[in-house]
Parts: C-alpha cells; structure tokens; sequence
C-alpha cells in the first residue's frame, strides 16, 4: 500500500476530571503518516500540546498490540474506529485521508464514567469478574493436566471467548450500554469447560446480579457489540449466558 | 434467587417480554385465520358464526381476556426496560454508527411497539367494545332461528372510510417492523442460537411474522375499501 501524508481537523472530547461538564475541542493533526497507529497519530498531537505548553489529551493504551483492551475510543461514531476486528493501537492511519475530520470521544455508559479526556474508568467490569468469574482451585500440588477429558469442540468455543480482553467495546457500541457480551464471554469461557462446572449456577446468578448492580442496560440483541468487539465474541455467547441464567434461576436452592 | 428477584434482573425481565411476545406471535396466527373469512362471498355467513363462538365460549374468553393482560404486561415491561436502558447512558454520543453496526429495525422496536398498541387501542374501540358493549346491527342467515351480531356488516362499513384504512395498514407496517427483529430476538433471549435452526428461525421471523403475517391483515381493510 502506497504511502502518504495527511492533515486531519480532529475534534476530541476534553474533560478535566469526573465532575467536569466537558466539551470537543477542535484540534489540527498536521503531516500524519499513513503508516501510524491512530494512537502514534495521538502521540505526534500531544508533542505539539506539550511542545506549546497546553495540556496533552488523555487516553489509555499499553500494549498497543491489540491484546490489553486498554485504548478505549470511539471514532467516528464506531468503537475503536472504522476497522473491524481491531483496537484503536492497531487501527492505522490509512483507514483515513487528507482533509479528514475525525470526531474522537470516550467510551459513553453512566457505569464507565470519565476519568479525564477520553480515559474512563471500567472497574464495573472488575466487579463483576470478582461475583463469579473465576473457578475455585484447592490447594496443594496442580493435578495432572491430562486427567480431566475436554471435548476439542468445547475446548475452542471457551477458548473462542477468553480471547474477551475486557476492553468494553460492547458496552460502548450497544445503544443500551449493554454489557452481556463481556458477562457472556466470561460466563461461557467457563461454563464450557470442566473446571467451571461446581460453580456454574451460582456465577450465572451473580455476575448477573453484579452487572445490573452496575447499571449497565439490558440487552435488545441488535448484535452491535458482536459488530465492533475487537475479538469477534459471538452473539451465541449471550444466548450461553441466558441458558445458563434460566437453568440457575429455575433450580437454585437459595 | 427467587422469583421476585429472578423476574427483576434485566434478563428476568427480558424473559417476560420475550415470553409475551411469542405468546402474541401465536395469537396474530389464529386472528388471521378468523379474518380471512371477512372475504368470504357469503354476506358474513361464516364470519359472523365464529364471532359469535369467539364471543361467548368462555374459555376463548378467558384466554381474550388474559391476551389483554399480556400485551399490557409486554407493553409495561418493555416500557419500563427502554427507559432505564436510556439512563444507562446519561451522556449521549456526538456521531453515532447508524445502520453500520445495527439493524435499523432492532433499534425501532420501541416506536414501532409504541404505533402497535395505539393501532390496537382504536382496532379494539372499533370492532371489540361495539361487539361486546355497542349497538349491533343483526342479521338472520336462513336456515337459523337466533339472529346474529353482524360483525361482517360493521368491518365492510368501517373499511368504507380511507383514512382508517391507511390507519389499519400503519399498524400493520408497525406490526411488521416490530416482528422483523422481534420474533429472533425472543427466541435469543431463551438461549435458542444454534447454526443448525438459526436460518429457520430468521426464515419465520421474516417471512411469516415481518412479511406475510402483517400484509394478509392489511389486505383485508383495503380489499373491502376497494369492493
């Protein structure tokens, strides 16, 4: 693919902190390689900001190699930008041209509220993980890995939704501010496999719990999470998820 | 859990709307099959005889009245989820995806819901509060003693004026918007996605409750304006 440069009028979401109101803030993104990351392209503008003394845009990232979920934007409207399959780290600048406006904001759900500029806080997510995502592991020596028998099918569909990276993508694309792709994900990755069998009600039933604690909406299966999760989580996950909840709701002792 | 907390989580509360919905989808099958004979060449012979079945067996009125029930309760909770799924989001995006990640149709079940209970509000004052409650033009068929409620002659003399049947055919686009999404999207909600029914279950989401259902309602109204 050919090279090229571009100027780009960016209008970024600055906010100072939680309380903040916020508003755009209408910013020039001059001479950006086709070969950048959206986030180097971010990097080159905060130079400037710093280089005139202003304060440079806040955003998350870390890996920026597409597994952290941590650079949360929406660009354009789209989470993570225009690609599918992608974080913004993996995003290139190619996907735009010169003279482009690219409008950039925070993840928007009252349940990740903004931490600064477009970085929100997506701890919600952690407490969820804590009311049941995990499997409890006695002490002592691990057992030997080859004496519980995994089905190869089972195997891939957990494996197919571990690869969640809690990024909230889902949550930001659903206009409901859903977040049952990511419980799904993190029901099914378990639930699918033998070691999530003990606990597999009583997760279902609290993570459940926890997610609307959270005050996440609920889900209308318009599929726009499937559409912009980075990791491509299936909507068959979500369809898990309600199994799991109704055969854990119809039978629980509680 | 129990009940009441299982049925006041947001999928318990999913569950019950789904559930209605189907239950809806079953009845909008049986109504239409009573409709059709509104185009029988009979002057209301057979249509008038299964209204009054329809009238006075008392399981049928049970279930009438249940039905009832049911689209408030699909209404109410449906209502109540589309409000607090708008609070989830107290800030709203500048630029949003539009048709990219979405279909238009999952995104308007609230409006489209919304023209359906209105249509059915003045499709119940039309033809079910003057049947049970209004004055009924009678008509004796030969060959009977009791005179019937000649339900056939008020829908012909309803469907006489065009702007209640653009209105009927507005409800039933709503009905057809709204069952597009609707009919999977229930079926998603109690778990049912699996590649081996997924093209069936798209198949009668479209085709019987988006398309042929709602078009053998609307033909009705505009067959008796024309005649």
């Amino acid at each position: 693919m050919e090279h090229y440069n571009m100027n780009l009028t960016l209008k970024v979401w600055r906010q100072k902190n939680k309380n903040d109101q916020g508003k755009f803030e209408t910013l020039q993104a001059k001479n950006i390689s086709s070969e950048m990351s959206f986030l180097e392209m971010f990097d080159v503008v905060n130079e400037e900001l710093i280089n005139e003394g202003k304060d440079p845009i806040a955003f998350d990232h870390d890996c920026r190699e597409g597994i952290c979920g941590m650079c949360s934007m929406h660009i354009n409207g789209r989470a993570h930008g225009p690609w599918d399959g992608t974080t913004t780290c993996q995003l290139h600048m190619r996907a735009f041209k010169d003279g482009d406006t690219i409008t950039v904001e925070p993840w928007r759900a009252g349940a990740f509220p903004v931490v600064k500029d477009l970085t929100v806080d997506r701890s919600a997510f952690d407490r969820i993980i804590e009311a049941g995502g995990y499997i409890s592991v006695n002490t002592g020596n691990a057992q030997d890995a080859n004496c519980i028998p995994v089905d190869k099918t089972k195997a891939d569909l957990a494996f197919a939704a571990a690869a969640c990276i809690g990024c909230g993508a889902c949550v930001a694309a659903c206009k409901n501010s859903s977040a049952m792709l990511f419980v799904s994900a993190k029901v099914s990755q378990l639930a699918l496999l033998p070691q999530g069998h003990p606990e597999k009600h009583s997760r279902a039933l609290n993570m459940v719990a926890q997610m609307d604690k959270e005050g996440f909406g609920s889900c209308t299966n318009t599929g726009a999470c499937e559409a912009e999760c980075p990791k491509e989580i299936s909507l068959t996950n979500i369809a898990r998820l309600n199994r799991e909840f109704i055969g854990a709701g119809l039978s629980s002792e509680k | 859990m129990k009940w009441s907390q299982f049925f006041n989580t947001s999928i318990g509360k999913k569950l019950l709307v789904g559930a209605t919905g189907l239950f809806l989808c079953s009845f909008v099958i049986v109504h239409l099959a009573g409709n059709f004979q509104l185009l029988y060449n009979d002057e209301g012979k057979a249509f008038n005889a299964y209204a009054a079945f329809m009238g006075h067996n008392s399981l049928i009125q049970f279930i009438a009245w249940g039905l009832k029930i049911v689209i408030l309760l699909h209404a109410f909770i449906a209502i109540q989820l589309t409000f607090s799924n708008r609070a989830a989001r107290p800030v709203k995006y500048a630029v949003n995806p539009g048709n990219q990640t979405s279909s238009w149709f999952s995104r308007q079940m609230a409006i489209m819901g919304s023209i359906l209970f209105i249509f059915i509000v003045i499709h119940l004052a039309n033809f079910w509060a003057k049947f049970h409650y209004g004055e009924m033009p009678l008509h004796t068929y030969p060959g009977q003693e009791e005179p019937l409620k000649d339900l056939y002659l008020v829908s012909q003399e309803t469907f006489k004026t065009g702007w209640l049947v653009v209105l009927y055919v507005i409800g039933m686009i709503g009905l057809s918007f709204h069952l597009i999404h609707g009919f999977k999207s229930a079926c998603q909600t109690f778990g049912l996605n699996h590649k081996k029914y997924n093209g069936l279950l798209s198949f009668i989401g479209i085709w019987l409750f988006g398309i042929a259902i709602p078009v053998g309602f609307a033909i009705i109204p505009v067959v008796i304006y024309f005649k």
